[in-house]
């Protein structure tokens, strides 16, 4: 492969890096939100929550909530190493506990942490046949003794972790767009040298600039509201790019 | 001119050929015949999990035990990057107490190990839980009870390898399948007693699935377990009925040493509620 074609790769890489979150599926925190409310409706419980596994993998953060004690947990970290969140996530077993009051660490732990100190919990690993993402948990569920108890509530809430998990990984996809893309390519390369050229580009490609990234967020949130809304933001943006772009505006 | 033999047929030549026990089984084979006055006496233990609470008084000590910890970079890891810290610790959760407990009230004279491989990061997860399983087949356990597994395609081919050299070991490796619809190892392989929780509260009452790829219910649903720090909590997973099916296992294997994973699954199938001998 010749530096000219290098460097048009490593370009396309760039711009997939920038484009990617601008491509992110519109919602996706509503769809995990919805996926949270839909689970604590169906378990008749007091709370369903996402902790997502941390970056360093050695943290889950709560990243959605909904129902008791639900603004309280959003942006909690606890350590993998404890806790009945932790031991999911690293065993890969779903469990459930009742009255977890008779965990003496948990207690303790849990009440420090939110307003809500639950019961019981049911809780199942979020993963895919790729990688592990997290946990959901659903606290204080109604349907013991509505004939659901045991295997069953846990199926159930198996299809819910299925569905946050897939939503959760695509949208990933795009927040890394650019290496994402050239992993995949080099996989698929017929030749050995096309593949190491590929994952080259992978391996370098820039992550999105955090301002891009911003910027592609707040159009995206853009997608969600009215017409008459998107016409007068279009108006604003048309306005800032054709002032910044006249020379009259200087840094 | 020397005889041509294909490969791997030395070891049926006449007078090469080891002599193995033959299984006496009684016709049909009961529970008495199976488990009898077995305490478990002489079988090596181990819960692969999140460490054991050894003085716990539903556990019953602890023989010995190691915790593994992927961890590249320390001067003491192995090739795979694994650091081997032997000796006594803690369980950083009560999962796996809560195993050990279940497996002791089947077999309290069994001898146990802890091999701790949970821990406190995710990195490296698969090659820990792998390298806790080598732990295991190399130290001469008998029983292995595994309430943990991955889904992660990665490790298809290396759980594939270390439960075939297990099975060859004759070490009986009881295996929690996860509830997640994806597959999960090494919980679906042919070579480990795959276990699910059934709705019964009996320690010695189990089912064969006759549909693998999970072999065996045995209780797990709303169960009290031995728990951290002394307690005991009531819970529910598949990862409480493998225990249930371990125990028996280590019953079973006191009594009749020497029996080799199919052998014991033959057992157990024999012996399962669900079994008939009128189909």
């Amino acid at each position: 492969m010749s530096d000219r074609e290098r460097d048009v790769l490593r370009e396309v890489a760039e711009l997939a890096a920038n484009m990617g979150p601008a491509l992110t599926p519109a919602a996706h925190l509503e769809l995990l939100k919805s996926i949270t409310t839909a689970a604590m409706s169906l378990f008749g419980a007091a709370a369903c929550s996402l902790a997502l596994l941390h970056e360093d993998q050695e943290e889950l953060e709560f990243y959605v909530a909904s129902g008791a004690g639900a603004e309280e947990v959003v942006g909690m970290r606890v350590p993998l190493g404890q806790g009945l969140a932790g031991y999911v996530v690293s065993s890969g077993q779903p469990i459930a506990i009742e009255d977890v009051t008779r965990d003496p660490r948990f207690a303790a732990a849990f009440a420090a942490g939110t307003g809500y100190v639950p019961k019981s919990i049911l809780a199942m690993p979020l993963e895919t046949d790729r990688e592990m993402l997290g946990v959901i948990e659903v606290l204080d569920r109604r349907t013991r003794g509505a004939g659901l108890e045991g295997s069953g509530e846990m199926e159930m809430l198996s299809l819910f972790a299925n569905l946050a998990a897939l939503a959760i990984e695509n949208s990933r996809v795009f927040a890394d767009l650019g290496r994402t893309l050239f992993e995949a390519a080099g996989a698929a390369a017929a030749t050995a040298d096309l593949t190491e050229a590929l994952e080259q580009v992978a391996r370098s490609a820039p992550a999105p600039s955090a301002e891009l990234a911003e910027l592609a967020a707040l159009f995206n949130r853009l997608a969600l509201v009215g017409p008459e809304e998107r016409r007068l933001a279009t108006r604003i943006v048309t306005e800032v790019v054709s002032f910044v772009s006249s020379g009259r505006w200087q840094r | 001119m020397a005889e041509i033999r294909p490969a791997w047929s030395e070891q049926f030549e006449p007078g090469k050929l080891g002599r193995v026990a033959a299984l006496g089984l009684p016709a049909p084979i009961s529970k008495e015949w199976a488990w009898g006055g077995a305490t478990g006496a002489g079988v090596k233990v181990a819960v692969i999990d999140s460490g054991i609470e050894a003085s716990h008084p539903a556990v019953g000590g602890v023989s010995d035990g190691v915790i593994l910890e992927y961890s590249p970079d320390s001067p003491d890891a192995d090739e795979d990057g694994i650091v081997a810290t032997p000796g006594p610790h803690d369980d950083l959760y009560g999962h796996g107490t809560a195993c050990a407990a279940i497996i002791r009230a089947a077999a309290p004279d069994r001898e146990l190990y802890s091999v701790r491989v949970l821990g406190a990061r995710l990195t490296g997860k698969g090659i820990v839980f792998a390298a806790g399983l080598q732990w295991a087949i190399a130290n001469g356990m008998n029983v292995v009870n595994l309430s943990l597994s991955t889904s992660k395609q990665d490790y298809f081919a290396v759980f594939h390898e270390i439960v075939d050299d297990a099975y060859f070991h004759n070490v009986m490796l009881v295996s929690a399948i996860n509830n997640v619809p994806s597959p999960s190892y090494p919980s679906q392989y042919a070579g480990v007693f795959s276990v699910a929780a059934h709705d019964g509260k009996d320690p010695f009452s189990f089912d064969y699935n006759p549909s693998p790829p999970v072999e065996f219910g045995a209780p797990g649903i709303d169960l009290e377990v031995a728990w951290q720090q002394g307690s005991f909590i009531e819970a529910t997973g598949n990862s409480f009925a493998a225990p249930h099916i371990a125990g028996v296992v280590t019953k079973i294997l006191s009594k009749h040493p020497g029996l080799t994973p199919f052998q014991m699954k033959t057992i157990l199938a024999a012996l399962a509620d669900n079994a008939h001998t009128d189909i």
